[in-house]
Parts: structure tokens; sequence; C-alpha cells
């Protein structure tokens, strides 16, 4: 019976609790209203002997009557009424008590029901002296039979006060029974709710926990815990449905997070691993440039060729020599290191220089240096990749005079290192693409020479340490462009970058 | 929840539910015992026979006091005794609750009787109808009574002769004759009467003659009280001693316990203690008082005990055996101011 209670649904489960509640409600009441009702009952047979005493009276009242209308007239409905009457009277005499007891009202009745049949016996023997015409007969024994008469009716007078005495006693302690019958009724209906709401709410709490059980489990998968054992189904109602999928999805769940933690991690792998090959194959590139370029033995061979202008007595291609075996000399030496401002500067200048020659002298070049900044520490390799992406894309396609214009200046606390050409300038979208790396059309990146500028912003980022250091500023197509440095003066970085 | 802890659940409810039933079902019980209780509160136990009590002046406590002792009686055989006047809303006369205990078809009568011819005829008719008659304190002789219970009326008029002479002997009379008036039911000029005049004459005239001379001499004369209704008894008694103070009697002797009771009364509340001494009859409260104050100066108390338990056993003993004996003779006791401490004591016991 309880496992069938449990399989039932929710809802016939809740009508149940409900149903039991209220029939035990209903019990209750009935057994009350049963003691209401033998008690009103009570009370009305309280007053029941006075109606039939009343009745009794009332009775020999006629028998009475109807043997003085005999007497008197004579006639056959008279009789027939004495007959009646008579009948009538015996009959609920008849009923009255015959045994004599401790009871004053039994013994008062055992007297009246004797005291009937000496009357009525009298009675009947003055009809009959009536028919035989005996006048003396009749007279004495009408006598007689009024004489008894006489005392039956101050018997059941006196009765019937002893009685209503009696049931008044009776009726008042009754009454009083009653109340305290109400207020026992009442105080145990007040107890039938208490306990019945008690009774509801640990029924109801039986079949909720479950519920809560669940409630909390799914709170803890919310927070992502999914390291638990399956719950119990308890009984097999909705709530037991619901643990069921529960369970069922947290399996799921389960499981599926696993597969995307293992395909993560193959795809994690494969990436390695491609970045690997890549890495190993720029490895062998750079080895076989750094095989073919030797630096040394371009540095050597260049200054050899200064020497032999120099004996040859060509100043000129002397100092060109020397100035780019200097330019060679700073990527040997300086390749990953940090620098100052200074030194950079003087790359820049070897390079326009040596630019200048190969060109003839196309490009002005202007410096403004504070020289309390020259001592500032800086990545190497910044300064020359953007006067280089100067000449390439801003002056070299242009006609006139190029313009280059290097300046260093204190901002703040900061030291400022623009670098400005007049060449074709930069739309917003491609200073958009530069700053974040993204590819810009229009802008081929020529890696054979030298180092990307989006090389040249990521070091410099990583070497202040902030995002905002590299500002790039063109008016529009044909206006220039201005590439301006943010560097912190107190920086006395020295590790490599 | 643990199945364990479903179990005690469900026990937990089942017992709450149980104590609420139960709770319930002893309410309702008890209710109904208690109505029943009271229901039927009085006693329905059915007796063996039926014995009814009937005397004049009921309600004085003499009557009382024997009734009581009767009832007690009765109550041991398991017989039932009642005193059918105590029911009724009217007043009948003792032959009319004669009539009415005859139709009514009770075992015995107990009944203070005279001996009128009346009385005589009402006893003989009950006795036709299976009914056995006690005559009881005042007897029926000439009729089919089965036995008399009271006290030697010659005896009673002895006692009373000698306490007549007692006073004559203790007092010093200065009048020329002791005057001596005896209260005699009017009503009833029986044969038992007599007797006791007969002996208290003979008391007093068998006086020794040297004693004789010390005192005037007794003068013995009957003074007849109306009896016919409670009242008249009270104001024949009342119109006697008031005439006037001259010729009051210095002695006056009460038969029956209102007689004395009126007496007493009277001489009090019209100033004549001193002048007039009362013989009385009975042990009530109010007449030890009497005697206790010097008002009263000796009263004739019957055993009412004997005398109720006499009567009803008269009764049984013939229902029992099929006969018993005609005459049961009550004691009687003498009360004067030496001894009414003793008898206020019982009294009070009693009470």
């Amino acid at each position: 019976m309880r496992t069938r209670f449990r399989n039932m649904s929710l809802q016939i489960k809740l009508t149940t609790i409900s149903l039991m509640a209220n029939l035990f409600v209903f019990f209750i009441n009935i057994v009350l209203l049963a003691g209401i009702n033998i008690m009103s009952r009570r009370i009305d047979t309280v007053y029941q002997a006075n109606l039939q005493l009343n009745e009794l009276s009332v009775s020999l009242n006629q028998v009475q009557d109807s043997m003085t209308e005999y007497l008197n007239a004579k006639t056959s409905d008279s009789l027939e009424n004495y007959y009646r009457s008579t009948q009538i009277y015996s009959e609920q005499a008849e009923e009255l008590s015959d045994v004599v007891t401790g009871r004053l009202l039994d013994r008062m009745e055992y007297s009246i029901r004797n005291m009937s049949e000496a009357y009525l016996d009298e009675v009947a023997q003055t009809i009959e002296a009536k028919r035989g015409r005996n006048v003396e007969k009749i007279r004495s024994h009408y006598e007689e039979a009024t004489k008894l008469y006489g005392y039956i009716s101050t018997y059941i007078y006196s009765l019937n006060n002893e009685q209503f005495k009696e049931n008044s006693e009776n009726y008042r302690e009754m009454v009083s029974a009653f109340k305290g019958f109400e207020q026992g009724g009442n105080l145990i209906l007040i107890a039938v709710i208490i306990v019945n709401a008690l009774l509801i709410l640990r029924l109801t709490a039986n079949l909720i926990s479950p519920l809560k059980i669940l409630a909390g489990r799914a709170d803890e998968v919310g927070k992502g815990n999914f390291d638990f054992e399956p719950l119990e189904e308890i009984s097999k109602d909705e709530v037991g449905v619901v643990t069921k999928a529960f369970n069922q999805m947290v399996i799921s769940i389960r499981d599926y997070v696993r597969q995307m933690r293992e395909s993560a991690e193959t795809e994690r792998m494969l990436k390695e691993k491609e970045l690997m090959m890549e890495a190993h194959l720029k490895d062998a590139q750079l080895k076989y440039l750094q095989a073919q370029i030797n630096p040394h033995f371009l540095f050597n061979t260049l200054n050899a060729g200064a020497q032999l202008a120099m004996m040859e007595g060509a100043d000129r291609t002397y100092e060109y020599v020397q100035v780019m075996a200097e330019f060679f000399r700073y990527n040997v030496k300086k390749g990953s290191k940090t620098v100052t401002i200074g030194e950079e500067i003087e790359l820049v200048d070897n390079y326009i220089y040596i630019l200048n020659v190969r060109f003839s002298g196309d490009i002005l070049y202007e410096k403004e240096i504070d020289d309390s900044l020259v001592n500032v520490k800086m990545p190497s390799m910044i300064l020359q990749p953007i006067v280089e992406n100067c000449v390439n894309h801003g002056i070299r396609d242009m006609m006139g005079e190029g313009r280059i214009r290097m300046k260093v200046y204190r901002q703040d606390d900061k030291a400022c290192i623009s670098i400005e050409d007049n060449g074709i300038g930069m739309s917003p979208e491609m200073i958009e693409g530069l700053l974040n790396g993204t590819p810009v059309p229009g802008i081929v990146k020529k890696e054979s020479n030298g180092i990307g500028m989006d090389n040249v912003i990521a070091r410099l980022k990583l070497f202040v340490g902030e995002d905002d250091v590299f500002h790039i500023e063109s008016e529009g197509e044909g206006k220039g462009t201005k590439f301006i440095m943010y560097l912190s003066t107190d920086c006395r970085e020295t590790g490599d970058v | 929840m643990t199945p364990k802890n479903r179990r005690y659940n469900s026990i937990f409810i089942g017992f709450i539910t149980l104590v609420i039933v139960a709770l319930t079902v002893v309410l309702v019980l008890n209710f109904i015992r208690y109505t029943n209780r009271f229901a039927f509160s009085s006693d329905d136990t059915p007796y063996d026979r039926y014995y009814v009590m009937i005397t004049d002046n009921p309600k004085s406590s003499f009557w009382q006091s024997v009734y009581k002792s009767a009832l007690e009686a009765a109550r041991e055989s398991n017989d039932c005794l009642e005193m059918i006047s105590d029911n009724l809303s009217r007043d009948y006369s003792v032959y009319e609750l004669m009539e009415i205990a005859t139709i009514s078809g009770v075992d015995g009568i107990i009944v203070s009787a005279d001996e009128s011819e009346e009385m005589t005829e009402l006893i003989d008719r009950a006795a036709a109808n299976g009914i056995q008659v006690v005559t009881l304190y005042n007897d029926n002789s000439a009729s089919s009574r089965l036995s008399y219970v009271g006290v030697s009326n010659y005896n009673l008029g002895k006692q009373y002769g000698e306490l007549i002479l007692k006073i004559a002997q203790e007092k010093k009379f200065t009048e020329d004759k002791i005057e001596v008036v005896i209260f005699a039911d009017v009503n009833s000029a029986d044969a038992a009467q007599n007797l006791m005049f007969t002996a208290v004459q003979e008391t007093v005239d068998s006086e020794n003659p040297e004693k004789r001379s010390i005192h005037p001499p007794i003068e013995l004369t009957i003074y007849g009280v109306d009896t016919t209704s409670e009242l008249s008894v009270e104001e024949s008694i009342k119109t006697f001693l008031l005439k006037d103070r001259e010729s009051l009697p210095e002695i006056v002797v009460c038969l029956n316990e209102m007689d004395t009771v009126a007496a007493y009364q009277t001489v009090v509340d019209y100033n004549e203690v001193g002048l007039v001494d009362i013989l009385g009859y009975y042990d009530s409260e109010v007449i030890l008082n009497g005697i206790e104050r010097n008002v009263i100066y000796a009263t004739i108390s019957t055993d009412t005990e004997q005398m109720g338990r006499y009567s009803v056993n008269a009764l049984t003993e013939y229902f029992e055996y099929g006969y018993t004996s005609q005459y049961f003779t009550s004691d009687i006791s003498v009360i004067t101011k030496d001894n009414v401490a003793q008898y206020m004591e019982e009294y009070e016991d009693e009470n």
C-alpha cells in the first residue's frame, strides 16, 4: 500500500492527503454530532413523562365526564363515549409502573395504577346500576367513584409536580452537561484542526523534500559541479520523473563537457605542432641567410673597401663605405638590445646618408633633438624601420622633394620622438590597420627588407608596458604622415626585448 | 528522508490520529454515562413490600423521628415505607389517607388510629383487601388490625401521677387546692385515654397519707382540646390558658408533642412562667429547651426509635412467619431539669 501510494501521481497524492484530512474532521464531527443528537433526545424525553401524565389526566376527566353524562342522559352516544374513554384510560394506566421501587415516582405511578383499577371498577358498577335503575346504588357508587376520581386527580397532579421538579433538575443538569460537551467538542475540533494542519505539513514536506534536494543539486550543477552520485528516485510520481530526467541530464552534460575538453586539447596540440613547424622553417631560413650574410664577413669586406677608397684618395667613397659598415655593424652589435635614443638617431643618420648617396640627395633630413633626452633607453631597431617606411611608402613615389623631420622633445614626463614626412599620407583606415596589425589594402608587406611596422609597434608596447605609445597622424592623401612615440624618461630597462 | 524516518513519521501520524479519535470517543461516552447517571439518579431497585405510614400532623418532630427509625427498619428487610401525605399536594385526613392507601394496593399500613367506628371500618376494609394494618401510638382495638405499637397508657398515667405528686410535694402551694388539668383529645374519647386518666387518678389517690398532709388536695380535671385541625389545637390551648390569671390551674398535663409546645409557647408569650407547671410529652428540641429554662417541669418521652422499628417489624414478622404479637410496647422515660442536659447532648449528637 505504501509503495502504491508512493507510485501515485503528485496530484492524486495531494488530493488523497486533503481528502483524508477532511474525512478525519468529518468523522470527528459526526461523532460529536451524534453526541449532541443523543443529548437533545435526552432533553426531549425529560418532559415526555409530564406529557404522558397530562394525557392520562385528560383521559381520566373524559371517563368521569362520560359517566356523568350517561347518568344524566343515558344516551347511546354517551355510553359509547364512556366505553371509548374507559378503553383509552385503562390502556394509558397500563403503561404506569407496576413495581414498587426506591423511586418515589414509580411508587406514585404504582398507586395511580391500582387506584385506577378500583376507579374503573366503581365506574363500571355505577353504569351497571344506572342500567338496572337502582337509584340508591347509582348514588352510592357514583359518590364512591367521584371520591376515587378526586384521589386519582390529586395523585396525578402531585406526581406531575414531583416529576416536574425532578425534570427541571435534570434539565438544568442536562443543559450544563450540554455546555460542557459543547466546550469539549470545540476543544477537540480545534485540536483536530491543529493536528490536521501538522499532518498536512508533514505529508507535503514528505512530497516536497525530494524537490528540495533536486533544487539544491540543480543549483550545484548551475555552478558547474557535476560530481555527485545520481539522486535516488524515492517515488514514481512527477517528482520522481523529474529526478530521473535530472539525473539523465547531469550525465549527458558531464559527457558533453568531457568531449569538448578532449577536442579542445586535440586542437591545441595540432596548432602547437604547426607553430613549431613554422618556427623550425624560419630558423632554417634565418640560418641560411645568416650563412649568406655573415655580418663579420660583410663588415670586414666593407672595411677593406673603405681602406681601398682612402688609399685611392676617394674620400667620399671612403665615407660612404664607412657609414655603410657602421650601419651594418649596428645591426650586428645591437640586434636585440636596449639602446639609447642617441644611438638610434645615429643609425637613422647613417641610413639617410646611405639613401641620399643612393638616390643622390633626394631626401631632406631635418633633426631637432632635445639633448637631455639622448640617453633615454629604448628598444633597438625602432626608428630606422619607421624612417624606412617613410621613405618607401611616403616619399619614394611622390613628385618633388621628399622631407623627413625628426624631433625629440619632452612632453609632460615623457620623452617624445616624432618622425614626420611630407609624402603621400595615409587614410584613417590604413592608420587603424597599421596600429592594430591587421592587413591593410595598399600596404604590401615587404618582408625581405628590414622589420615590419607591426613588429616595431609591438616591441614598443612591450617595452613601455602600455598600449598608448605609438601614434600615427595624417591629414589625408598627399599631406604627409607623422609617427609619434612616447617613452618613459625614467625608463632604465636594460633587458632584451 | 530516509525510509526509517518515514516509518517514524507514519507511526507518529497514526498515533496522533488515534489519540484524537480516542479523546472524542471518551468525551461522547463520558457524556452519555453522565446523562444516564442523573436520568436514573434515584434508587430504582424494586422493593419486596410496600408499606405506608399514616399519621395526623406528620410534620411534627415526634412523627418524623418515628418515621425515620421505621424507614431504617424497612430498608433492612428491603421493604419500602412511605409517609404518603408527604407526596400529595393536598392535605387529606387520616381517614382519606387510609382509603387511598387501601385502593393503592399497598402491602401494609402503619396508622396512628383512633377508636372511632369509621377508623374501625377502614381498617377492616383494608384487611379485607389483604392489607395488614398496624396501629401506632393510638390504637383501634375494635378493628381487625394486626398489631398495636405504642406506650402502655397505664404506665404513662402512673408516671404523670407521680410527677404531679412530686410537684405538689416540692412546691409550697398556698392555694386551697392544687388544680391539675389534663389536656385530652376531644375527638377521640377512647379507652386508652380513659385508662391513662384512671392511672393518673389512682396514683394521686394512693399517695402516702403523711405526704398528702403537707400539700393542699389535688384536683384533677380534663380539658378537651379541639384536634379537628392543626390550627385549632393551639387556639384551643391558648384560649384555656388565657382566660384569667386567677383561675389558672397549677399544673397542666399535655399528652402529645403539639399540646406541649402550644402550652409552652403560650406560657412564655404571656408571661405566665412560674404560675403554671407544664408536664409535657416527647423530647423535641423545643421541649428540652423549655425544661432547661424551667418553663416545662418535666416531659415524658417515648422511645420513638423503638416505636418506628416495632411497627415495621410487626409487618415484616407477619409476612415472613404468618403471625406476630398483638402488642408492642415501647419504653418511656421521664426528663426533668436534672437529666435534660444528657438528652440535649444526645439530641445534638443526632443532628
